[in-house]
């Protein structure tokens, strides 16, 4: 096979993810979105490469959206990054249900990925 | 007189067209909280020995020394990782108190002092996305991050893979 086709191969298969692996990161960031309020102002992580170019990446606006989904005030979520809305959507459902695996469509990531970036370079005058 | 042999299970039907196996590791992999709490662990010793270098440093000299201090502490976090990673056990010390460590992807062995220098900058490339590039190892089928695959690494229990 090809280097392209084991690329190609690569990018189709889904993604599967540890349910437990899950459930800790979702419960960390779950918490971590409940305290940062509480913390004094810019206790959140900037973004490296905001801080070194200038440019956004996909997840920048992710620790506002997530911490403004938990309060309830949507509509700051969602013109912060609206991927933070469906993060803690999946945190609470992945606690919840507790999964052993979570299997998603690679294509699917992909393009959720490339939205979320599209939308932030937008976000920040780029487009 | 012999048993007569367990006649032989029918072979599984070919996979249809499009049909991904499931997947998952080739082998047991360290998981997302035992490399956090490593981490966390790695990163407290790391910043310790910084903030002391820069505070000695910078406060008795002027702007050279602070500079100093900032190469010192570079130097220091370079050798951490490598020296620890690259070592036999392939365990920095958070590592070694979630009893993770570091092995090649291919032989099983040491990465080599090396590749634990390129692993220790290849962290960079991994945070610059809002760390997504630590994130990766959660749906990752070998439960790699990017410094991991960029130095064809993995990073596994002890007690499935103990230290020779």
């Amino acid at each position: 096979m090809t280097a392209a086709g084991a690329t190609a191969t690569a990018l189709r298969a889904p993604l599967e993810a540890d349910g437990r692996d899950l459930r800790i990161a979702g419960g960390l960031m779950l918490g971590a979105g409940l305290l940062l309020p509480f913390l004094p102002e810019g206790a959140g992580l900037p973004c490296p490469l905001r801080t070194l170019t200038g440019v956004p990446c996909p997840l920048c606006g992710m620790t506002t959206s997530v911490t403004e989904t938990l309060r309830l005030d949507l509509v700051d979520a969602l013109a912060a990054n609206p991927a933070g809305v469906g993060a803690v959507v999946a945190a609470v459902a992945v606690l919840a249900v507790r999964p052993a695996r979570v299997r998603v469509s690679a294509s699917f990531a992909y393009v959720t990925l490339a939205a979320m970036w599209l939308f932030e370079l937008h976000r920040f005058g780029f487009l | 007189m012999t048993e007569p042999a367990a006649p032989m299970p029918p072979a599984p039907p070919p996979p249809a067209a499009g049909y991904a196996p499931p997947s998952g590791p080739s082998g047991p992999r360290a998981n997302f909280g035992q490399r956090l709490v490593a981490a966390i662990v790695d990163a407290i010793i790391v910043t310790a020995v910084t903030w002391a270098l820069i505070l000695v440093l910078a406060g008795i000299a002027d702007e050279g020394g602070a500079i100093v201090a900032y190469l010192l502490a570079l130097v220091f976090g370079v050798g951490y990782y490598a020296y620890l990673e690259g070592g036999a056990t392939g365990q920095t010390l958070g590592k070694k108190v979630m009893s993770i460590r570091v092995i090649d992807a291919n032989t099983g062995g040491s990465i080599g002092y090396g590749r634990g220098v390129g692993r220790y900058f290849a962290r960079w490339i991994s945070s610059i996305p809002c760390l997504l590039g630590y994130f990766w190892m959660l749906w990752d089928r070998e439960k790699q991050t990017w410094h991991d695959k960029i130095c064809s690494c993995v990073v596994v229990p002890t007690d499935a893979y103990p230290v020779q």
